[in-house]
């Protein structure tokens, strides 16, 4: 069963690495990273890392998406 | 010219790192140091030696607080750069317009002022609990810091009225580095080491401070330098 959990949340973090590194939209990639953060998140908690899951959920999740959306903000919001 | 410089100073910096990475042992290596030995003794002798509940606090302000150092060092230096790249009061590129002058919807607006509190309360927790459960002054400073972006989008209205006065914001920004310093000099003084703690019965108080005292210094260091990102970021 734990086997099972890791290795579903594992395969949504590999498709979701994917789906940022191909997507033109810049504002659709972001909203996806900070997704990842919050499965990453589930995985360090799963994996017995409650304090990494909190900085995780934080920063990767939370923060990190914001200033990402300001800097497209700043410049372009499609890839060329 | 320009261009050799980088690629030297690039150079200089890489390679003591390659070597030092090329030292450590295997990944997995049975025969490691932190396998042996060094892993045991912070579980068998951590809770005694270090005086926190919390295993993980008490490596990373006891046994590894010189490396907890450089990781705030690393989070002021990023501010450094962001505010060294981006040019002030610059308001992005023509039709990007993130922060210009968009009002924000009331709805939005209610529910920051009506979460805020809780919100304050929750990463002050996170604080001043890291002793003793999961979490510390990183975490709850980048609750805070998040509650800061949030409050500037309400409150802070630009360069005119920021939500913190830009003297005391850079005090605070350097909140983390300074109370490493302070904490550090005060060990040199007690022990003869940097960053050293009283080990001694009867001196637990002290110790339990100098640590408390760490961890609000690197949350509101945290905090305030995730608001500055924010601020310079949007360009105010």
């Amino acid at each position: 069963m734990n086997q099972v959990f890791d290795l579903v949340m594992l395969a949504l973090l590999i498709a979701m690495a994917l789906a940022v590194a191909r997507s033109k939209d810049l504002v659709a990639a972001a909203m996806i990273f900070s997704g990842y953060g919050l499965v990453m998140c589930l995985l360090w908690q799963h994996r017995g890392a409650p304090d990494v899951a909190m900085t995780e959920a934080a920063i990767g999740a939370g923060v990190t998406t914001i200033l990402v959306l300001l800097a497209i903000g700043r410049t372009c919001r499609r890839e060329k | 010219m320009r261009k050799s410089l980088v690629a030297i100073t690039i150079a200089a910096a890489a390679v003591p790192m390659l070597i030092g990475v090329a030292g450590l042992p295997r990944p997995g290596d049975p025969s490691a140091a932190v396998h042996t030995h060094v892993a045991a003794r912070y579980i068998a002798e951590g809770a005694h030696e270090t005086g926190a509940d919390n295993l993980v606090t008490g490596v990373l302000l006891n046994y590894r607080g010189f490396d907890t150092f450089g990781e705030v060092m690393i989070i002021f230096a990023a501010l450094a750069a962001v505010m060294a790249v981006l040019p002030r009061g610059a308001t992005g590129l023509p039709g990007a317009g993130a922060a210009s002058g968009i009002p924000i919807s009331p709805i939005v607006a209610f529910i920051i002022r009506l979460t805020a509190p809780f919100i304050a309360a929750f990463g002050a927790f996170v604080i001043f609990k890291g002793h003793v459960s999961p979490g510390g002054g990183f975490q709850g400073g980048v609750i805070l810091g998040a509650l800061l972006m949030m409050l500037s989008l309400v409150l802070g209205r630009g360069v005119d009225r920021p939500l913190i006065p830009a003297r005391s914001a850079r005090w605070l920004q350097a909140a983390a580095p300074l109370a490493f310093f302070a904490v550090g000099v005060l060990g040199l003084g007690l022990t003869g080491a940097v960053l050293g703690y009283p080990a001694e019965p009867g001196r637990e108080l002290l110790r339990e401070l100098m640590m408390i005292f760490l961890e609000i210094g690197i949350g509101v260091g945290g905090g305030a330098i995730i608001l500055g990102l924010f601020l310079e970021t949007r360009g105010e």
